[in-house]
């Protein structure tokens, strides 16, 4: 089940781009994942939804774009910023 | 929306990334092959079901090698030193990585686990990864080569249901082919449904148990020396 490990990272590196921006609330994270890229979408989605609890995620839905090829990418990151 | 200072609407803030999933991982890939390209050792991922007999292909590597090159080897196993232990006796100088829940390797583990071979002085460097047909395959782990070990006894059908682990082979091994008398397996369809998946289709038959085939897979080894 590396789903989970591919979940554990992509938390970490949307931690990582949240930071740069004070306050940010994470609302939507987009990935790109295709039919031949190893892994399956209903278990990262599973797996998503079991890791997000108490992380910078814990806001934000994951919306997973199947696409053809050996794809598995990271695309988007969209976050509320509070107007200061 | 902003809790704490109730300035007014939150900025809608899209940041761009278009970065793989794994770059992590890719990136201490790319680390550990210019180490093996440096250090002219030839690193080869080694993956396959449980008991496809890939650490007997080893065994049997070693001895032929015995006299000619230095082997080195790390094996990924859930739990046990077993392989560890029949790879050290084989004369390969062999750590286990011992990955607890995890079904695959990946480069920060193999990084990690280079402290303990003495890997600069080896001529070629086997990785087993951990028996499995998915997870393996995603994770570069700076290897020269992707090799499968797919023993006849598996069924004709396996290239076909774990087609991303035979795409992203640069060889397979067909192993076990001394039992080929006591099974119904059909080597044609076998062979074929291989052809189908993998990219640049190679395919050498072998026995552990016999030694046949294994001359054209030591030579395969040999052409990929640095
Ligand atoms: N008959 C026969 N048995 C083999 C051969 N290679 C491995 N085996 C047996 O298959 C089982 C699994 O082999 P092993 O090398 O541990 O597989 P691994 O889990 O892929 O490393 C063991 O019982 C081996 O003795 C072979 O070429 N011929
Ligand atoms: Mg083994
Ligand atoms: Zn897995
Ligand atoms: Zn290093």
């Amino acid at each position: 089940m590396h789903e989970y490990s591919i979940v554990a990272s992509l938390v970490e590196r949307v931690g990582q781009i949240a930071a740069d921006h004070p306050r940010a609330v994470v609302r939507r994270i987009h990935v790109r994942i295709g039919d031949r890229a190893g892994v399956e979408r209903v278990l990262l989605q599973t797996a998503y939804d079991t890791f997000r609890a108490r992380s910078v995620c814990e806001h934000a839905d994951l919306a997973i774009e199947a696409v053809a090829g050996d794809e598995l990418i990271l695309q988007r990151v969209e976050m509320e910023v509070p107007d200061v | 929306m902003c809790e704490d200072c109730g300035c007014g609407d939150p900025e809608l803030v899209s940041v761009d990334v278009h970065e793989h999933l794994l770059a992590g991982n890719n990136r201490l890939a790319e680390h550990l092959r210019e180490h093996f390209v440096q250090a002219g050792v030839l690193a080869i991922n080694l993956m396959g079901s449980p008991g496809a007999g890939k650490t007997a292909v080893l065994e049997r590597t070693a001895s032929a090698f015995a006299e000619k090159y230095r082997l080195g080897a790390v094996s990924g196993d859930l739990a046990t030193d077993r392989d560890g232990e029949r790879l050290r006796r084989a004369g390969i100088l062999a750590k286990t990585i011992t990955t607890g829940s995890a079904c695959h390797l990946d480069a920060k583990l193999v990084h990690d686990a280079l402290h303990e071979v003495p890997w600069r002085e080896l001529d070629l460097f086997f990785i087993e990864n951990v028996g499995n047909l998915v997870c393996p395959a995603i994770y570069d782990l700076g290897q020269a080569a992707n090799v499968v070990a797919l023993s006849v006894t598996e069924g004709e059908d396996k290239p076909l249901k774990y087609p991303v682990i035979f795409e992203r082979a640069d060889l397979v091994l067909l192993t076990k082919i001394d039992l080929l008398p006591h099974l119904d397996v059909d080597m044609n369809a076998l062979r074929d449904a291989v052809r189908r998946v993998m990219k640049a289709p190679a395919i050498i038959a072998v026995s552990a148990k016999t030694g046949e085939g294994m001359g054209e897979w030591l030579a395969w080894l040999e052409a990929r020396r640095p």
